[in-house]
């Protein structure tokens, strides 16, 4: 019997279900865009060419390949940055409209490209324009692919770090295995008494890396709502981002309590102090 | 490998200011100072106080380490999930009479978040690096930045600042508005700089024989990839043809480093993978970096210099054996490693136990009785239970500093030493003289 034989099978003819689906592809090749996404993908074309840092970044290619040979996640995805660069070079609405669908977030932004690229493009950089185009623009893919950074995002937004001692839980990270998440399990006290043990008062919490001052993410808030962050997010998921305001005026509220507490302390107190009203 | 006269030839072209391609490389630090001049920015200078040591960059310009009255930026991930990092740092900190400052008043530079989900922008990174180079001027301290990433973040927003005066001048309004100024710092420092900086303090120092073990390198590459020309070289490293840091402090301290076919490439964090793509971080550091670190180079610690490196190379292990990859190298920061050398206490202060791939074999290979350290640690959690009060690196901050960042400026935490002197007494014989 021959090899083919033993290939699974599958049968040539349609059943009805699938004869009344659209074709995936149009006969060009190309990916079948509805009017509304065709529009958006031309008005993303049109502010990633405007975007201060395209000249900067896209300076020209040889197409050599030396910034995929280096690139890691080449190695393990559909993705290349040479392609990226091209398509930032010289691609139309259609390729640019593809590729913010899924292949910008393979990147790692190790900046490798960049270090080998003979040209000095920085394509790490222009993929980065590309990612907060698709984030700015609340592109249905992305909001799939930035999920699972709900929490993340809260605790960068309200206190400025980026992770807690208590997101990393023995549930979510199974595969570092029992010695890295501080389990009970292993040492017999809970994660607080851990964080206890780490000489350094303020890194005794699980909450945030370390104990942020009221002051402090006040003014980080302030930043991101200056800076259009805050915006931009709510083009992303506009429920957390009221969730982070909802945060924020409860913060703003307590900073304001303790005004009142140390009012004497302060008085005495120069520079942004005295006058950051929160 | 370059012959020597090759290498002469690299590093005159170097100091030429000439990269491979020819373009040219300006240094911000020169426009720096007449945007200074035009009463643009101030500049946090260096001064003698800060006890600053010479180093050579990529080109052969000069940059100057303060090795003293520093301002701790500390790195969210390091301070999440492997606080012996900064534990370690300040603790070598104390050890050689060093003045510093690690409060609440600092967010991180946000710059994970950033190249993880790009929710973010280059004003918002920028003003981010501003307000934290101006709370450590007010302060009075130089900011010394921990993260490799924040190192490399703040270097392109210090150039972006200086550069690009519509951006500069948007920071500023937002700055103005909680009462800051726009203040850049005159180096950007990371602490491995800083580390190189006091080998010779730390050498002095060593209780442990570490000539046995064997060391493997990851170079971090928003160290040396991002901002090539900040980074720091030394012709005795490698015949100046990568970055000294981490590898001068392991040489100094008698260390072997070994060389590996894949040191170039990345650790597999990708910032956005480690989260939530941890297949492909995990594969890449098994398969990439750690494989050949043992196979190749037989390593008994791979040793590194930044917040993601060592939390990738060291948590992706465990799962490894899934697919009969139980390599279970040990991943070490380079001042845990040498804080270790001089004696810290394994678990109390380089908490050696947060990580996944275990020390133990490694510590017997630098002659540490880590079963008794393991043990006093043991107890030291039970008191701690019990409501006895942690031992502490430094003066535990007011009350106030909950709410308000106080300017406490002159605060000198190693004139107050608190408890934690912790050390462990040399092993089985393996005593540095």
């Amino acid at each position: 019997m021959s090899v083919v034989a033993h290939l699974p099978h599958r049968s040539l003819s349609l059943t009805e279900e699938e004869a009344a689906q659209p074709p995936s592809m149009e006969l060009t090749g190309r990916r079948r865009m509805s009017p509304a996404d065709r529009g958006l993908s031309q008005t993303l074309y049109e502010e990633f060419h405007q975007d201060p840092r395209y000249h900067e970044y896209v300076l020209g290619c040889l197409n050599c390949g030396e910034c995929t040979t280096g690139c890691p996640a080449a190695r393990f995805y559909d993705f290349s940055p040479r392609e990226m660069l091209q398509i930032a070079a010289t691609g139309d609405a259609t390729t640019l409209w593809d590729a913010l669908q899924e292949k910008i977030w393979s990147c790692c932004q190790c900046y490798t490209c960049n270090m080998r690229c003979r040209f000095g493009n920085d394509i790490a950089g222009i993929i980065s324009v590309m990612r907060e185009l698709s984030v700015r623009h609340g592109l249905e893919a992305t909001r799939k692919t930035l999920a699972p950074f709900g929490r993340s995002l809260t605790l960068l937004m309200t206190v400025g770090t980026q992770v807690s001692a208590d997101m990393i839980q023995p549930d979510f990270f199974r595969d570092w295995g029992p010695f890295a998440t501080g389990s009970d399990q292993v040492w017999g006290v809970s994660p607080e008494v851990m964080r206890k043990a780490i000489p350094l008062d303020v890194l005794q919490t699980t909450r945030s890396s370390w104990e942020v001052s009221v002051q402090t993410s006040l003014e980080l808030f302030r930043i991101y709502e200056e800076t259009g962050v805050l915006d931009m997010l709510r083009g992303l998921d506009p429920d957390l981002t009221e969730m982070l305001v909802d945060i924020i005026e409860e913060r703003r509220e307590e900073f304001r309590e303790a005004r009142e507490k140390y009012r004497d302390e302060l008085i005495t107190m120069k520079g942004p102090v005295a006058s950051f009203e929160g | 490998m370059l012959n020597a006269a090759e290498i002469k030839k690299v590093l005159e072209e170097r100091t030429q200011r000439q990269r491979g391609t020819g373009k040219k490389v300006t240094d911000v630090r020169e426009e720096m100072l007449r945007l200074e001049e035009k009463g643009e920015l101030l500049i946090h200078r260096i001064r003698p106080e800060n006890r600053p040591v010479q180093m050579q960059t990529l080109f052969g310009w000069n940059k100057k380490i303060p090795t003293d009255r520093l301002w701790h930026h500390k790195s969210c991930g390091q301070c999440g999930n492997i606080p012996g990092y900064p534990s370690s740092l300040l603790w070598v900190m104390n050890q050689t009479g060093r003045r510093y400052l690690n409060e609440p008043h600092q967010t991180s530079c946000t710059a994970w978040n950033y190249h993880g989900t790009a929710t973010s922008n280059p004003v918002a990174l920028a003003a981010v690096a501003a307000r934290n180079f101006h709370r450590a001027y007010e302060t009075d301290h130089f900011p010394l930045v921990h993260c490799g990433t924040s190192f490399g973040d703040y270097k392109e927003m210090r150039k972006l600042l200086v550069e690009n005066a519509e951006v500069r001048h948007k920071v500023r309004e937002v700055l103005r508005g909680m009462g800051r100024d726009l203040v850049l710092p005159e180096e950007i420092v990371h602490y491995s700089e800083w580390v190189q900086a006091m080998a010779p303090e730390i050498v002095a120092r060593r209780r442990f024989d570490v000539s046995a073990v064997v060391a493997t390198v990851h170079e971090p590459c928003h160290y040396y990839k991002m901002v090539p020309e900040d980074a720091v070289y030394d012709e005795a490293v490698y015949g100046g043809q990568r970055p000294a840091v981490p590898t001068g402090i392991l040489l100094s301290l008698g260390a072997r480093v070994a060389d590996y076919s894949t040191w170039y490439d990345c650790c597999g964090f990708g910032f956005r993978h480690i989260l939530s793509e941890r297949e492909f971080s995990r594969s890449f550091a098994n398969l990439r970096k750690i494989r050949p670190m043992v196979e190749e180079a037989h390593a008994d610690v791979a040793i590194t210099s930044d917040t993601g490196c060592v939390t990738t190379l060291d948590k992706s292990q465990w799962i490894g054996k899934a697919h009969g990859q139980s390599y279970l190298l040990p991943v070490l920061a380079d001042v845990q490693f040498a804080a270790l050398a001089m004696g810290a206490h394994p678990y109390k202060i380089a908490q050696v136990h947060w990580h996944a791939s275990p020390v133990d074999h490694l510590l017997e290979k630098m002659g540490i009785d880590w079963r008794s350290a393991k043990n006093e640690f043991m107890e030291y959690l039970k008191a701690l239970k019990n409501g006895t009060a942690p031992e502490l690196l430094h003066a535990p901050r007011a009350e106030i500093e909950q709410y308000f960042a106080i300017n406490k400026g002159q605060v000198l935490p190693v004139e107050e030493p608190s408890v934690a002197s912790a050390s462990v007494s040399p092993g089985n014989g393996r005593v540095s003289s």
